[in-house]
């Protein structure tokens, strides 16, 4: 008797628990989102790639960011209070910090409590950017562009340690929440750097706290807050108690009025919680799309002919579950890079060979279902520098005479039929579809008779061979940092050579020239008709074979409220919120 | 001499066991008929056009093509003969690697004992504790990826069962009748041990040959299909990673190919290894 009534004391107990934990869930607002690869660490200086940056971006916060809600995109105050005071000769910026914003808690503080963010921070942050002991990856993003900067970091390359205490022009604090930019020459991108990962609020008693592990112990003043980073298959970010009073943009262009309307001076962040499942295959992401586990994804392109309709449209059976289909263009080129410092691959007519010989319709019918843009050269559709007409003379379709201009070219390089090339190595990210992608070159080059061999990388064993330049052939994209031609020049850049953003290591003195006057210049047509030249140079000497400009197909789940595809993610989480009724309705559906 | 005679009697029977077992018979033939087309593959008699596109992307199955067509349009029945080649490769090099060092270690740990066989011991025993994944890992590090790589990380991982089995066997024989007679008439350890043991366990060898051959293939599939094996050029781990994105708008026919053809020839080494111990082992005989 007794032992019965234990027992079913115990299962009322279990089933209440169960009951219990299932009623949490559904009734807070929790964000599910994806990433696509391992993400490296939480580390501002080091977030060079997609994926780490949009994750750095949930905790730690710039001085500006985009508009949510305007487009062409714009720049708006962050932390800044508001938009610098530029100086007329354009080479000195103004911003006053906001007040009261809060680090998280954490117990690197004293007292565990977060301090009050101040200019020193950001200066600090800044010259942890540049310093040479830590080999930052956005250097180049204010590599010689702030006045004195570069001096301090060759000063103290030499030195035993870094001496954060001296004064650099180029960056200071002129009083609590005054901060001052320097510029060496006008450089009006400057601003879109101030909006990067890179160049967020740290502080400096956390990095010291940390150490090496401050990489996996990320404390901002960002929406959201991670106690510690592991390397596993999902991050989980609450939200931050103390974050500050900042509310939903009122403003907003046209398309996106409605949205504003309706949050108009709501308390961000809309949601209580983050969880980013890191899903590397394309077919686990798309089920547990469907299933509900994810608020939003890219439709993978396996699955794109039954999410999506001739004409554009969303499949029926996924629009019946209140499923929306979003499209947008992506500031974005893929590329297959050469690695220049090879004394080989130097030979122009080999690479203007191998991209005539490389059929890029194909390819955008076997891997983007056809709905990606053949690029000609390397800016995409969108921002000045493009030009709608221009034709690559080098661009394959995989035509019977360019395939005889190839071979021909190939000869002219000293390699008739491939006779007296080497194999070369092809490199690649692990996934499948970038494999097949790998088959593919492997394919096309063999038709005038050159062979790779394609090897597969994971994402950061990639980045290291490019690094460490052990690479000689590989394929990878570039995604606008901001929405500049700039941007995309600077790949080629010579300076910006590895471990800078030119991995392929392009070095053209009239190329840099041009770059260098191009990049002081504000947004005129002389401007855009430097950038054109530019752009036609890459498209004749071929540092990479130009691959496509991608589409962004979006599905999304109709309890995510405000969902606007962007170029620039990164921070954008905030301005999501989740419908948590509408969510238990549609759930019963799928 | 008289050793030889028997062990001639040995095979010979097992071979008429083999050929009375129908099944068994089968398999035996079926390994055959995947053996010549990995040779045939390798000379470049057949598939050896496997490259080339014949058809539009993701053909399903015709006439003209049983197993339809790839993205690329390449015929999928071309890439599974030249799969069966890196297949069977794969099988033959690691068990010829595994069984070089396997016997000899195991001969050698059983027959001197004491120091050497307590070396050789703690040898295996650490060296089973590494996942042949962080092996292949490992390796290709070093050589690159590739089959290569493959056949090192699998041979140099599948010896230890092999040696333990050799090591236990050697040491029951080594005190035998044969082998004092052996050393009577001055034979020495080599002589005794090579000459006279080894053959006396060769039918253990044999056993384990077909079992290690069937287990390679599954591990290659395994590492390919995990972008940790073959590089460029079909197997059959790779046509299933192909197949688990293109499942997904109903192209089975990849997935469909790279199993069966797994399936049959792993079925047969499973069944001739059976046969093989049934007829081989002096333990089942009369059974």
């Amino acid at each position: 008797m007794n032992k019965l009534s234990l027992l079913s004391v115990l299962i009322v107990a279990v089933l209440s628990m169960v009951s219990c934990t299932k009623k949490e869930i559904s009734s807070e607002k929790v964000l599910n989102l994806v990433v696509g690869s391992e993400v490296k660490g939480m580390d501002p200086i080091y977030s060079n790639d997609r994926y780490s940056s949009n994750e750095t971006a949930r905790v730690y916060e710039s001085l500006l960011e985009y508009h949510y809600l305007r487009r062409p995109y714009q720049l708006s105050p962050n932390l800044a209070e508001a938009m610098p005071e530029v100086s007329n000769n354009g080479l000195t910026y103004t911003f006053k910090i906001r007040k009261g914003v809060k680090f998280h808690d954490d117990k690197a503080f004293p007292g565990g409590k977060g301090r009050e963010l101040v200019a020193e921070d950001f200066v600090y942050s800044i010259k942890r950017l540049a310093d040479p002991k830590l080999q930052g990856l956005g250097w180049w993003t204010i590599d010689g562009k702030l006045k004195g900067l570069n001096e301090w970091r060759e000063k103290n390359t030499a030195s035993e340690t870094v001496n954060y205490d001296e004064v650099v022009e180029g960056v200071k604090a002129l009083d609590s929440h005054t901060l001052q930019f320097t510029l060496v020459k006008p450089f009006p991108q400057f601003l879109y750097s101030l909006a990067m990962t890179f160049t967020s609020a740290t502080a400096k008693e956390v990095v010291e706290f940390y150490g090496k592990e401050f990489l996996n112990h990320p404390v901002g003043t960002g929406p959201f807050i991670l106690p510690e980073f592991k390397q596993s298959n999902r991050i989980e970010y609450v939200k931050n108690p103390n974050y500050r009073e900042k509310t939903f943009p009122c403003d907003a262009t046209e398309e996106f009025e409605k949205i504003a309307k309706e949050y108009c001076g709501k308390k961000l962040p809309l949601v209580e919680k983050v969880i980013v499942s890191i899903i590397k295959e394309d077919q686990p992401r798309w089920l547990n799309f469907q299933k509900g586990n994810l608020d939003f994804i890219g439709i993978p392109k396996d699955n794109f002919d039954a999410a999506v309709t001739p004409s554009n449209e969303l499949a029926s059976d996924l629009s019946t579950k209140g499923i929306d289909l979003l499209i947008q263009p992506s500031l974005d080129v893929t590329y297959t890079a050469f690695n220049l410092d090879l004394e080989l691959l130097k030979n122009k007519k080999l690479r203007q060979a191998l991209s005539l010989s490389y059929d890029v319709n194909t390819s955008n019918k076997l891997f983007y279902n056809n709905r990606a843009l053949p690029a000609q050269s390397l800016v995409p559709p969108g921002i000045a520098g493009y030009e709608k007409d221009f034709k690559n003379s080098y661009r394959g379709h995989g035509k019977e005479d360019e395939i005889e201009r190839a071979k021909k070219l190939l000869a002219e390089a000293g390699y008739p039929e491939g006779k007296g090339l080497k194999e070369l190595t092809y490199d690649c990210p692990s996934s499948t579809v970038s494999r097949q992608i790998g088959e593919y070159t492997k394919q096309q080059f063999a038709k005038i008779g050159v062979k790779i061999k394609v090897v597969q990388n994971t994402w950061p064993e990639l980045q290291k061979k490019i690094d460490t330049r052990q690479v000689e052939i590989w394929s990878i994209a570039w995604g606008a940092d901001y929405p500049d031609a700039e941007n995309f020049l600077q790949l080629l850049y010579g300076p910006n050579k590895v471990p800078g953003a030119n991995g392929s290591g392009y070095n053209n003195p009239e190329f840099n020239r041009l770059y260098e006057s191009a990049s002081t210049m504000q947004d005129t047509p002389e401007r855009t008709a430097l950038y054109e030249k530019m752009t036609r140079m890459a498209a004749e000497e071929m540092p990479w074979i130009f691959g496509v400009h991608r589409q962004n197909y979006v599905l999304k789940h109709s309890w995510l409220k405000n969902y606007i595809i962007t170029d620039f993610e990164a921070g954008t989480e905030q301005y999501l919120d989740v419908d948590v009724e509408a969510k238990k309705v549609a759930l019963e559906k799928l | 001499m008289s050793s030889n005679v028997q062990s001639k009697s040995l095979w010979r029977h097992a071979f008429e066991q083999l050929c009375k077992d129908k099944l068994a018979l089968t398999s035996l033939i079926i390994v055959a008929v995947y053996a010549v087309v990995a040779i045939l593959v390798a000379c470049g008699v057949l598939a050896s056009d496997w490259e080339k596109s014949v058809g539009p992307s993701y053909n399903p199955p015709s006439l003209e093509h049983p197993f339809g067509l790839d993205i690329f349009g390449m015929s999928v029945w071309a890439k599974t003969l030249k799969g069966t080649e890196v297949a069977m490769s794969v099988g033959l090099v690691t068990s010829l690697i595994s069984i070089t060092i396997g016997v000899t270690l195991g001969a050698l740990a059983g027959y001197f004992g004491g120091k050497i066989d307590e070396g050789i011991v703690w040898f295996y025993t650490t060296f089973t504790s590494i996942p042949y994944i962080m092996l292949v890992v490992a390796i290709a590090f070093i050589l690159g990826k590739g089959l290569m790589t493959v056949y090192l990380a699998l041979g140099l991982t599948s010896w230890v069962s092999l040696c333990r089995l050799i090591r236990g066997e050697v040491m029951r024989h080594k005190d035998r009748e044969y082998v004092q007679a052996a050393g009577a008439i001055g034979g020495g350890d080599m002589r005794k041990l090579f000459i006279h043991i080894l053959p006396n366990v060769l039918h253990i060898v044999i056993i384990n040959f077909s079992l290690s051959f069937q287990t390679a293939i599954k591990s290659e599939v395994i590492l390919s299909y995990l972008g940790l094996g073959v590089q460029g050029r079909p197997s059959w781990g790779i046509m299933i990673d192909d197949a688990k994105l293109e499942l997904a708008r109903g192209v089975w026919w990849q997935l469909a190919a790279a199993t069966l053809a797994m399936l049959i020839v792993v079925l047969a080494f499973n069944i001739l290894g059976d046969a093989l111990r049934d007829a081989l082992d002096p333990k089942l005989k009369g059974k």
